[in-house]
């Protein structure tokens, strides 16, 4: 349970966040310059200006009305900015160290590089780190200071429709380990859907949508012209392989992923699957090669620039392409139709 | 009373610039570091008076020195009762220099640590840290070159002081004679051989120090780049 009643006057708009969150997982939606940065660093106590009341499962860091305003050393409130902000000057030690007491036992530290799996970086400085790395770096630093609150500011480079460098599978090991109440920042609905119980998105300061990822996915393709939509997976990945392909099981829903793959089988492995990567036809596919085609039923359309982002149900799952308005406009592509879909094998790309 | 020798003035200036030096770094990081991270009209008014030393003539500093330590003056009447003696003392002429190349470590030291990023100052706070030691765990480590450039600029400046020592410490020989003192009084008395010994002293003294402080600020402009 996170309650925010976060004000803070802006250049361009005054900062007014109010919401009461019942879950510990929080994403938090909404284009660039919509006050996203600004409302994390008001809850790790780095803009003076803020007022109102902040309280993390009933523990108050903030609460302009009965005079409390902890410093930001004492929040105990874990940041990881967009740029990870690490020290120049301390090695990737040096920085998981920073934030631990001389006492502080090692097992925090060995927990946060094992979770982030930044063991043979330990001796690297930042300026030889990649941008998922130092990111990676940030939130061991973070965690190892045993945080009661994690505030993750996704990189701006994780919404190109890339994997490296992504966040994503960390956090959602961070979240599987150690159960700390985090709000991450993403212009990535699908990311969001992933690892969020419950999502707010901001316009110009203010809190235009709250609720559950799923719901918020509407709202995010009207307010974000930079949203992505990736489909996230997660399921058992099997050691067996047929006619090449490795079988991923979500649920009922087996699908065909990558050969390579099945030589690192998981119980808990989770795909990407980029929204252009899925084909929707309204018409029965026969003779594709793509090894995945599932029949399904469109639940919305959401327009957005020249892109329909369209949401399918299908094998039991919720599935988002990325169609032309001009397309979904031919195709009749409204909610209620029936359709197929289909996904290739290689667009299925493990996060982990 | 024998004239003192030449690696003996040398010593004794080099003693008096290092004690000057020492004592003027805390306080200046300390204003630095103010005047670097802290807002307020107030700064100007810091910055012009600290800066006064560097324009006025070096006798008129000194002469205002004078005139407060003297035994009537206010600080002089508090020494007094202490039974510190200062004036015409190595301590006159550690003060001249304290006083002088104050301004000179100051200003490398406070662009230094105007470059340090105040966002990761915010994230060592974050991180658990209190804003002194932050400044000691963050802001020092990363503004180091700077602080040492500044620190060989005041030392080298208080190598070569003059016109405020010679007023608050006289040229007196073994006690408060210094290397620029001494060259002053050989060339004076016709020893101009003597003299020219002590400069040849100064100038590889003075190439050494420029020499490293270049190589500081070189390397600091070539990181910057990367």
């Amino acid at each position: 349970m996170i309650e925010l009643d976060v004000r803070l006057p802006l250049a361009r708009f005054p900062l007014r966040v109010e919401a009461k969150l019942p879950s510990d997982a929080v994403a938090v939606l909404g284009p660039s310059g919509s006050g996203k940065t600004s409302l994390l660093e008001s809850i790790a106590g780095l803009r003076r200006g803020a007022a109102g009341r902040i309280a993390i499962r009933g523990e108050r860091v903030l609460d302009s009305s009965a005079g409390l305003n902890l410093p930001p050393e004492r929040r105990r409130i874990g940041y990881v900015p967009q740029d990870a902000l690490l020290f120049p000057h301390l090695d990737v030690r040096g920085n998981v160290r920073f934030g631990m007491t001389r006492h502080g036992s090692d097992a925090a530290f060995v927990e946060a590089v094992a979770i982030l799996e930044i063991e043979p970086l330990l001796d690297q400085f930042p300026a030889t780190l990649s941008g998922g790395e130092r990111q990676r770096v940030a939130l061991a630093r973070a965690i190892a200071t045993t945080p009661r609150l994690l505030l993750l500011d996704e990189p701006l480079a994780a919404v190109d429709p890339g994997l490296r460098g992504r966040i994503l599978p960390y956090l959602l090991r961070v979240r599987e380990a150690l159960g700390i109440p985090f709000l991450y920042v993403t212009h990535n609905a699908g990311e969001a859907r992933a690892v969020a119980d419950a999502a707010l998105v901001l316009r110009e300061g203010s809190v235009v949508f709250a609720g559950t990822p799923e719901a918020a996915l509407a709202a995010m393709g009207r307010e974000d012209p930079e949203a992505r939509f990736d489909n996230i997976l997660a399921g058992r990945l099997d050691e067996a392989r047929a006619g090449g392909a490795g079988s991923f099981r979500v649920g009922d829903l087996e699908l065909a992923v990558p050969g390579e793959d099945a030589d690192h089988p998981a119980a808990a492995a989770v795909y990407c699957v980029a929204p252009e990567d899925v084909l929707v036809s309204t018409h029965p596919l026969e003779g594709v090669s793509a090894r995945n085609v599932l029949s399904g039923r469109v639940t919305a359309v959401d327009p957005s620039g020249a892109n329909a982002w369209t949401r399918i149900a299908a094998g039991g799952l919720e599935w988002t392409a990325r169609v032309t308005r001009a397309a979904a406009e031919e195709l009749g592509l409204v909610p209620g139709v029936d359709v197929w879909i289909a996904v290739k094998t290689h667009a299925f790309r493990r996060l982990r | 009373m024998t004239a003192p020798s030449d690696l003996s003035i040398f010593l004794l200036t080099l003693r008096v610039a290092a004690i000057a030096t020492l004592v003027i770094l805390p306080f200046g990081l300390w204003v630095a570091w103010l005047l670097a991270r802290r807002e307020g009209g107030w700064r100007t008014l810091l910055e012009t008076l600290l800066s006064l030393p560097l324009v006025l003539p070096p006798t008129a500093v000194g002469l205002l020195l004078l005139e407060a330590l003297r035994r009537s003056g206010p600080l002089g009447r508090l020494l007094d009762a202490l039974g510190v003696e200062v004036l015409f003392t190595w301590k006159a002429v550690a003060l001249a220099t304290a006083v002088m190349s104050f301004p000179l470590l100051v200003r490398p030291a406070r662009t230094a640590f105007e470059e340090v990023d105040p966002r990761l100052l915010a994230m060592g706070r974050s991180l658990g840290s209190k804003p002194a030691a932050v400044f000691r765990r963050v802001a020092l480590p990363l503004a180091w070159r700077g602080i040492l450039a500044g620190t060989l600029l005041a030392f080298s400046r208080a190598l070569g002081e003059f016109g405020a020592t010679i007023m608050i410490a006289g040229n007196i020989p073994g006690r408060t004679q210094t290397m620029a003192l001494a060259i002053f009084q050989r060339t004076h008395i016709g020893q101009d051989d003597a003299a020219l010994r002590l400069v040849g002293v100064t100038v590889v003294l003075a190439f050494a120090i420029v020499w490293t402080s270049e190589i500081l600020t070189r390397r600091r402009t070539r990181k910057t780049a990367a």
